[in-house]
């Protein structure tokens, strides 16, 4: 099968320099990922901060040479055949100050159609419609230095799809967005990739709910490693056979919890402290387990405010992967790299 | 709750005020260092260190040699070869301060945390002036050095007036100073690509300076700005505590004692400090009307 | 919203390819330069007077030393020519290190197009102010100094210029190429190739003052023969003070210019695969 992009045991080391000082160490961004995307698919890569999202899609942008293992975008090696790749691909990453603050919005866009040998007419036209789409299209003429951040990002998000790309790479697109408009892009990436099955989209995330309303197809990846890919809901599914509660008491700071933890049962626990009270998430083995964890919060005398089942989310499935939740992962500073 | 270990919240920020001007050059001058010393190759900043000013000397060095078939022993070699060395610092300390405003303005965009910081701007910016004024302090020793072994410049060390010296060369780089500061507030309000113009500036007061000619040179109807220039009298105090007898060989300023130079240095550097102050003050509540400290504008 | 998302579905770009979207890429890229000069016109000022005054200094310095007179048409010549040298090195060479900093370093490489086509959209952007800057110094410095000239050979005259053009760029390229792999220290090397260059290749005075040697090493600046052959072409006393002669002068700034465009091509082509294996490219260490 042709898939418009695939990876075989991709790697990618860095070798990050010290203070004058000190010797250079490794750095592992990627380890071995596998994944392959069939066309007219919308891919998502779900990871916290520095799990290697980033540096894959720099390789398969051209960006980066893996230093171990191969890539391929629709067909093409994104090593050896570069130039080739270039003229179907295009790429938006979250949070990017690109272009010219002198020019306008629309001039921006233009310069950077033509950099892809857009005729200008037609491109004027495209930039004119996809603004319009992004609500933008007030702000054809002010200069991009005027922007806030957010119109900023999403003249960055027109840009990529300006130029009518086969394959289109999306670096977290939705930061510096407000819910509104962050909502109204998602639903247009849908589209955009259900209107012509040759295009095929990446989006990298570490918003579980963008991958889980967004994406075909999930790539759970940590350390550099592709822990698990499948459809979010199948991959939800595999987590149906456990039953997840979660548990308000008062708040419990400092307080040890390896009494719960080690229940017999309980597959993962997450404790979690607020202002005015402490959240418990447990993932059981089976739901009889729940009241073996009622009698234990009894015994120690722990006040249970609210509990409530719930169904599994890509959160959960994170969890489970991986022993913390991603915003652990993230606070816990775990570097791969990205 | 026990209060008595807390500070009152006003005399805190009476303190934090007080100490906000040798707060912010202290901190300023650090973070310019950390920027400055950033080489990754010690060797090939030692090569920058050495190779940039002997270049510039060595232009006027060949233009003297070629017409005056190589006479380093007159006083106008001399006159001309100090002027240049010293000249340094104006790029140095000049573009030193009015480049902070740039750098940190469009490359690391910290300018606008530096306004909401309760910091002191100015003395900032000249903090970030000192790194430079140090590669500069490098510079200018480095050239005189090579001069001094290879070119027959003659100073003799023992009659050198060093108290004259020392004084004349801090009140001077204080004036390069302000006078990068009013360049400052000139760059908060213009786009990137005038990222030269401390040194642009410098290289035209070259001119009207007395740097690297006698002021008589220059034709009358433009050589009074030379008098008012504050460069013009630091650079001759210089010359004159390191080589008075080459002062003497010139007619410009040939009329004052060393202490009327002084004064008038000391007069014009006042004069320069309060300019510098109302100029800043004023571009930088400019800059904020326009909503120019944020401004991102390369191209 | 769907309507428009329909619209936008059915219409497939046509893109140009080869030399189509080179010149695309080189006028997209100019756009930028050309437009901010425009909106921006503070430079005049500080591209042109500032610069005019320092040229002056050298100027009074030669007179303060009694030099002859057409050693003033040397300084205004040079200084005139500091212009592209200035172009070269700080709007071209070193602006891919800024690029890399703004972000748009990726972009540029991620797309089809070629990177000479870029560098030479900044050059030829970067020209309006640099041709304006040059010919300000020169009529100015022409007038105020009261230079004369002599042109033996407009033909020659223009045809040095140019070849000197290609060359310098071309060699403005391969320095660009260079910069791919730099961080900071791109910008420190920009800034130490300025005041070397104006020494050796004799902006301010004839190169033949050097030796043979020193002088034939710095030949292999465009700007150095280029200088020298437009002062003997211009100046009754140019030929005497001559490196080489005009005619040889423009055989070796061809092959200059040769070698340069074809190096450019070579070395940005493999450094930008070198920086892209070694990770450079999206890198930020200021």
């Amino acid at each position: 099968m042709n898939f418009a992009i695939k990876t075989e045991e991709l790697g990618r080391v860095y070798k990050i320099r010290g203070g004058k000082k000190s010797e250079p160490r490794e750095l592992i961004a990627l380890n071995r990922v596998n994944i392959e995307v069939k066309p007219g698919e919308l891919f998502g890569l779900l990871g916290p901060n520095g799990a290697g999202k980033t540096t894959l899609i720099k390789i398969l942008t051209t960006l980066l040479a893996p230093t171990q293992g191969k890539a391929w975008v629709t067909g093409l090696d994104v090593e050896q055949e570069a130039e080739k790749v270039r003229p179907r691909i295009n790429m938006v990453s979250g949070g990017e100050s690109s272009g010219y603050g002198l020019l306008t919005v629309r001039e921006n866009l233009w310069m950077f159609s033509q950099f892809y040998g857009l005729d200008s007419g037609e491109s004027n036209r495209r930039i004119k419609e996809l603004l319009d789409v992004v609500g933008m299209g007030d702000r054809i003429n002010t200069k991009s230095s005027d922007l806030s951040t957010g119109l900023r990002q999403k003249m960055n998000i027109v840009r990529g799809f300006l130029t009518d790309p086969q394959v289109l790479f999306l670096d977290e697109p939705t930061l510096g967005l407000d819910v509104g408009a962050a909502r109204d892009v998602r639903q247009f990436i849908r589209q955009w990739v259900d209107l012509d099955p040759t295009r095929t989209l990446l989006l990298t995330t570490h918003y579980m709910v963008e991958a889980d309303e967004l994406c075909d197809r999930v790539a759970i990846i940590n350390g550099g490693k592709v822990l698990a890919c499948d459809t979010p809901s199948r991959l939800k599914h595999d987590l149906q056979s456990d039953a997840i509660f979660r548990i308000e008491t008062t708040p419990l700071p400092g307080r040890d919890m390896q009494s719960l933890q080690s229940l017999p049962g309980v597959k993962q626990f997450i404790h979690r402290e607020k202002d005015d009270r402490s959240v418990m998430e447990f993932v059981l083995a089976e739901e009889q387990v729940f009241s073996a964890v009622i009698n234990q919060l009894s015994t120690e005398d722990i006040p249970i405010h609210n509990f409530q089942k719930r169904e599994p989310t890509l959160e959960d499935v994170f969890v489970n992967l991986v022993g913390s939740s991603m915003s652990e992962v993230e606070g816990s500073g775990r570097e791969s790299g990205s | 709750m026990d209060t008595s270990g807390i500070t009152p919240h006003k005399r805190v920020m009476e303190r934090a005020a007080g100490r906000g001007f040798w707060r912010s050059f202290r901190t300023a001058t650090w973070l310019g260092w950390q920027i400055e010393s950033n080489w990754t190759d010690p060797f090939l900043f030692a090569i920058y260190s050495f190779i940039k000013p002997i270049s510039t000397a060595a232009i006027l060095v060949v233009m003297y040699g070629i017409i005056t078939q190589g006479n380093f022993e007159s006083p106008i070699f001399t006159y001309m070869y100090l002027g240049n060395a010293f000249y340094i610092y104006v790029g140095a300390v000049m573009a030193g301060v009015s480049w902070a405003v740039i750098d940190d303005r469009e490359h690391y965009k910290t300018l606008k945390y530096m306004y909401v910081a309760p910091i002191n701007i100015p003395m900032y910016l000249c903090g970030r002036g000192v790194a430079k004024f140090i590669v500069g302090t490098i510079s200018v020793l480095i050239t005189i050095v090579f001069g001094m072994l290879f070119l027959h410049l003659r100073i003799e060390l023992a009659e050198v007036k060093w108290p004259l010296f020392f004084l004349a060369l801090i009140i001077g780089v204080f004036m390069l100073a302000m006078m990068g500061l009013i360049l400052a507030g000139v760059t908060l309000l213009i786009a990137h690509h005038v990222w030269f113009l401390g040194e642009g500036v410098a290289g035209a007061l070259y001119l009207f300076s007395g740097a690297i000619f006698p002021l008589e040179v220059l034709p009358p109807a433009i050589r009074w700005i030379g008098y008012v220039i504050p460069i013009t009298y630091w650079l001759e105090l210089l010359r004159r505590s390191l080589v008075g007898e080459v002062a003497d060989a010139f007619p410009t300023l040939q009329n004052l004692s060393n202490e009327q130079i002084l004064g008038i240095l000391i007069g014009l550097t006042i004069i320069f400090t309060v300019l510098a102050i109302f100029v800043f003050r004023w571009a930088e509540l400019r800059a904020k009307e326009l909503g120019l400290i944020d401004m991102v504008t390369n191209y | 919203m769907s309507d428009r998302i329909s619209a936008l579905g059915q219409l497939r770009a046509k893109k140009a390819t080869g030399f189509m979207l080179s010149i695309k890429t080189v006028i997209a890229r100019a756009y930028p330069r050309v437009i901010g000069a425009q909106r921006e016109k503070s430079w005049m000022f500080f591209d042109v007077f500032l610069p005019m005054l320092a040229v002056s200094a050298y100027v009074f310095v030669y007179r303060a030393i009694n030099a002859p007179k057409e050693y003033i048409g040397f300084v205004v010549v040079g200084g005139a020519m500091t212009a592209f040298w200035l172009n070269v090195l700080w709007s071209m060479s070193s602006q891919l290190y800024w690029e890399k900093e703004q972000g748009n370093l990726s972009l540029y490489i991620m797309a089809p197009n070629s990177m000479m086509a870029i560098l030479l959209g900044m050059a030829l952007g970067g020209m309006l102010m640099t041709a304006l800057r040059a010919a300000a110094i020169l009529a100015l410095g022409s007038l105020l100094f009261n230079v004369e000239y002599e042109v033996a050979s407009f033909w020659q005259l223009f045809a040095v210029f140019l070849l000197t053009m290609v060359a310098l760029y071309g060699m403005g390229m391969m320095s660009a190429s260079l910069f791919l792999l730099l961080s900071r220290e791109a910008w420190h090397l920009a800034n130490l190739a300025q005041e070397p260059i104006y020494l050796v290749s004799g902006f301010y005075f004839p190169i033949s003052s050097f030796s043979f040697w020193i002088a034939a090493g710095a030949s292999l600046i465009p700007l150095t023969l280029g200088l020298d052959a437009m002062r003997q072409l211009v100046f009754p006393s140019g030929p005497a003070l001559g490196f080489l002669t005009v005619n040889t002068e423009i055989l070796l700034l061809v092959v200059l210019s040769v070698v340069f465009v074809l190096g450019a091509r070579f070395l940005l082509v493999h450094l930008e695969k070198l920086a892209i294996r070694e990770g450079r490219l999206t890198e930020s260490r200021r």
